[in-house]
């Protein structure tokens, strides 16, 4: 855990939480692995091992998919939904999006596959965390939405 | 009669009902350490109410930017929030008190409504701890916050309790 979140690892096939994590890593939400972890539930990960699969966290489509998560995604997933976070690489770049839910077809129109294509796997990894009723943009940079509060 | 005062300076009281989805929220937590313009809404009946809730819809981007949050509660049912909400284009929350267990400790039942026992129109502005900063009474239309005033009252609290307002 840092500043920024907690490390989660990508190698387009797995996802591992921690320093000895291999593949591509991104910083995400904290908050979504603490407490009791939801199983069975799988995640949708819409990132891409590439290191080139990168974009700054202030490109208008970023912001547009967040504010559809909070317009419909969100309420689409309902009880499904256990926890969400963007993927964050550093201060300035979204490197994608984790979304995770109790059943594994709940990602048709995950909006954020609109930026990076997204793979589901079954995961024990996550913790249930309250959907965001806002805002649109993280509010530290680096710090990956939507966690932390001022 | 009202178990708690709703007057500037007070507590607003932390509410815990549904939200449009059905998920259990506290208002505090919906609040997440950010300013609040919490509006009590008669129902998506209303035609005074499907019109003051798209000027929020309008004016909603700047609360996303602007680390503050829009909440609306009813007596309307999660399902019919979310089908509300989902007409507006609103991403703001709206909290069910479809049960009435808020709405006569709050005082705030519209008398002369007796088909639906909905809240009056009453808008509040509150700090993240969900101190009332100002009352807007909501009668006659003309009652209700303007989004101008909403803009005052977040950018007043916003100064209160954000470090670094002011440069330097």
């Amino acid at each position: 855990m840092t500043e920024h979140g907690a490390r989660l690892c990508w190698d387009g096939h797995r996802l591992e939480v921690g320093e000895a994590s291999v593949g591509r890593c991104f910083f995400a939400d904290a908050r979504c692995f603490h407490g009791a972890r939801v199983t069975p539930a799988w995640a949708h990960v819409c990132a891409l091992p590439d290191e080139a699969a990168r974009m700054p966290f202030d490109q208008p489509e970023v912001q547009q998919v967040r504010r559809d998560a909070l317009a419909w995604w969100i309420p689409l997933l309902g009880d499904a939904l256990v926890c969400l976070s963007t993927l964050a690489l550093d201060e300035v770049h979204y490197g994608g999006a984790v979304t995770v839910a109790r059943r594994a077809d709940a990602f048709t129109d995950d909006p954020f596959a609109r930026l990076f294509g997204g793979t589901i796997v079954e995961t024990d990894l996550f913790a249930a965390v309250d959907p965001p009723p806002g805002p649109v943009l993280e509010r530290y940079a680096g710090a990956p939405w939507p966690g932390g509060r001022f | 009669m009202t178990e708690f005062p709703l007057d500037p300076g007070a507590r607003f009281p932390d509410l815990d009902l549904p939200d449009h989805t059905g998920r259990l929220r506290r208002l505090s937590d919906v609040a997440g350490g950010d300013p609040v313009a919490l509006i009590c809404s008669r129902g998506w009946w209303c035609p005074k109410e499907q019109r003051y809730l798209r000027e929020l819809t309008a004016v909603q981007d700047e609360f996303e930017v602007a680390y503050a949050r829009i909440v609306v509660v009813s007596i309307d049912a999660p399902e019919v929030q979310s089908s509300f909400r989902a007409g507006l284009g609103a991403r703001f929350v709206f909290l069910s008190d479809s049960e009435r267990r808020w709405l006569d400790r709050l005082g705030l039942l519209e008398h002369t409504d007796t088909t639906h026992r909905p809240y009056r129109p009453m808008g509040f502005t509150l700090f993240p701890d969900l101190t009332i900063h100002a009352v807007y009474p909501g009668y006659w239309y003309w009652g209700r916050a303007t989004m101008e005033e909403l803009r005052a009252d977040m950018r007043t609290i916003s100064r209160a309790i954000r470090d670094a307002w002011e440069p330097g």
